[in-house]
């Protein structure tokens, strides 16, 4: 982990918070019941555990009120090499010097907040499927937390999506996925294995009588986890499960439609030969159909 | 004209001797209007990368691509194996083995590489494609493209897109004059006209995109040229009253003309 923006956030580069942000595993969220001090607490046992990324989210509390407490958890992430991440309060996540930004769907659209940063401050962006999925990256958001998995206090009233949508976000995104909403380390590793890159903890260490070694279960989950494989489709990076075939590839992302034609690494398989064909990491797709065309256009 | 008249090609008879080009149309709906008013019975095709998450619908989705005949395109391609490449794509899709192949040798232009033209389709009958080459108006070349085994060969009246007409008339009709397969018009006819002339020639068909696209009203234009192509062809057929040296050459009987006034005799 660097620590090489430690005390001085605010400097970081966006591509060296997105490189950290690559690479994170287990990104905690603070839930709105614990006291303050024992928070800060409890966010230095998490780091202990094994937390990448934290979250500071307190759905009551005026931005004014928050200030003191983000300093403080800015001084101790980033001492940790620990990307810090505000929720919903735009002002609040610049003065304090945040990484990051997460904004839900009630917060501010995801395009101003992007303008409003400029490329070195990192947003975040809540989906609960897939529309919300591909708006979310095509208005810039660096990552985006997929869930609720499972229904949640945390989320009261919002339906939970469940890991089907995790997997959906995996399919259609090119930036980091955090499966989040009642997971614990029982359940985490499952998430890595539907796409998550990352498991979101609330509950499972906040209210946890031993953070670190509950923040460590689950990150050992989590690692122990078989992730999905990359490749090239069509010139931009996706994922795809380990060994996953052509034809449930093909099947999940719509490109099983007449007239589409798919090109691995050079040779057209024949429709038939889709289900034998296993797809590797690093292997280059090329998915094809027809378009109106004379000549060049 | 009868029916029996028709251009057969890779197996398929075509009464239709106007492909329609599918690109540079303002609508979907505009487009599949247009091929039904040309009575076109073949269209081209390119072949790109279907885009993963936004919009998927193409142009070609208000058309029946099962009631014609599909010409996929090579387009994009600038050597021999891009070209291939994307010939293998396109028949790929189980919905055609035509192929028209456009190797793209200068930038600006789009005038075709002879060279890579060639190799293009050298190898592509040998992989037992239908193919018909777009290139230049060289004479030479397009019986050498012929002799390969093209299925016809697309000599361009002008540049792509240019709807300059045909530059140059002599080549045009040397080529169909002396070309052992079909010869197809294609790129540059600006107007009906330039349509209705090559035909008149004896070009077996003509393939028009720009000068139907870029009308004003494409579907009155895509009428215009289906029309323009019929006489074309019909007065081919009924075998042009040539003009032997370019002079003039009464209509109308110079006998039996009534005696000019100034010559009447007068009381």
């Amino acid at each position: 982990m660097s620590t090489a923006s430690a005390g001085q956030g605010g400097l970081e580069s966006g591509s060296g918070r997105r490189n950290r942000l690559r690479s994170a595993r287990l990104y905690l969220v603070s839930d709105d019941a614990t006291p303050e001090a024992a928070l800060l607490e409890l966010l230095s046992a998490a780091i202990d555990g094994g937390v990448d990324i934290f979250q500071l989210r307190r759905k009551g509390a005026a931005p004014r009120d928050l200030e003191a407490l983000a300093r403080r958890c800015v001084e101790i992430c980033h001492r940790a090499g620990v990307l810090f991440v505000v929720d919903d309060h735009l002002e609040l996540a610049v003065s304090c010097g945040a990484d990051g930004l997460h904004l839900g769907h009630e917060d501010m659209p995801l395009s101003e907040a992007r303008v409003r940063l400029g490329p070195d401050v990192l947003v975040g962006a809540s989906t609960h499927d897939r529309d919300q999925v591909v708006s979310a990256v095509r208005d810039g958001a660096d990552y985006i937390s997929a869930g609720p998995v499972h229904p949640t206090p945390t989320k009261a009233g919002r339906p939970a999506v469940g890991l089907g949508h995790v997997t959906t976000a995996a399919r259609f995104t090119t930036v980091p996925v955090v499966a989040i909403g009642g997971l614990d380390a029982g359940q985490a590793g499952m998430a890595v294995e539907m796409g998550a890159d990352m498991v979101g903890v609330v509950r499972a260490v906040c209210s946890s009588a031993d953070p670190a070694g509950e923040a460590a279960r689950v990150r050992e989950a989590v690692d122990r986890a078989a992730p999905w494989s990359w490749l090239w489709i069509n010139g931009t990076m996706r994922k795809c499960l380990p060994h996953e075939r052509l034809s449930d590839l093909a099947r999940a992302l719509g490109f099983d439609k007449e007239g589409v034609v798919i090109e691995v690494n050079g040779t057209i398989p024949s429709r038939d030969g889709w289900d034998e064909l296993l797809l590797e990491p690093g292997d280059k797709l090329e998915v094809v159909h027809f378009v109106g065309g004379g000549a060049l256009d | 004209m009868t029916n029996s008249d028709t251009l057969r090609l890779g197996g398929v008879d075509l009464s239709s001797r106007l492909i329609h080009g599918t690109g540079k149309f303002s609508s979907a709906d505009v487009l599949s209007r247009s091929i039904a008013a040309s009575g076109a019975q073949m269209i081209t095709l390119a072949v790109r990368r279907l885009h993963l998450d936004g919009d998927r619908r193409s142009e070609l989705e208000g058309v029946d691509l099962a009631a014609l005949t599909l010409l996929p395109n090579t387009a994009g391609a600038t050597t021999s194996e891009e070209a291939v490449r994307l010939a293998r794509l396109a028949r790929a899709s189980g919905l055609s083995d035509f192929i028209k192949i456009e190797v793209v040798g200068e930038p600006e232009t789009l005038l075709p590489d002879p060279i890579g033209t060639l190799e293009a389709t050298i190898r592509l009958v040998a992989e037992g494609f239908t193919v018909l080459p777009y290139t230049s108006d060289d004479v030479a070349l397009a019986l050498r493209l012929g002799a390969a085994g093209a299925a016809a060969v697309m000599p361009g009246a002008a540049p792509i897109g240019s709807t300059l007409g045909v530059l140059n008339p002599y080549n045009m009709k040397l080529i169909i004059e002396k070309s052992e397969v079909p010869v197809i018009v294609d790129a540059g006819l600006a107007a009906p006209s330039d349509a209705a002339r090559v035909m008149e020639w004896g070009a077996e068909g003509v393939l028009v995109n720009t000068g139907i696209a870029r009308a004003h009203d494409p579907v009155a234009m895509a009428g215009a040229f289906a029309a323009a192509v019929t006489a074309g062809r019909t007065a081919y057929l009924a075998g042009l009253a040539g003009v032997a040296g370019g002079t003039g050459g009464a209509s109308s009987p110079s006998a039996g003309l009534p005696e000019p006034i100034s010559n009447a005799k007068s009381s």
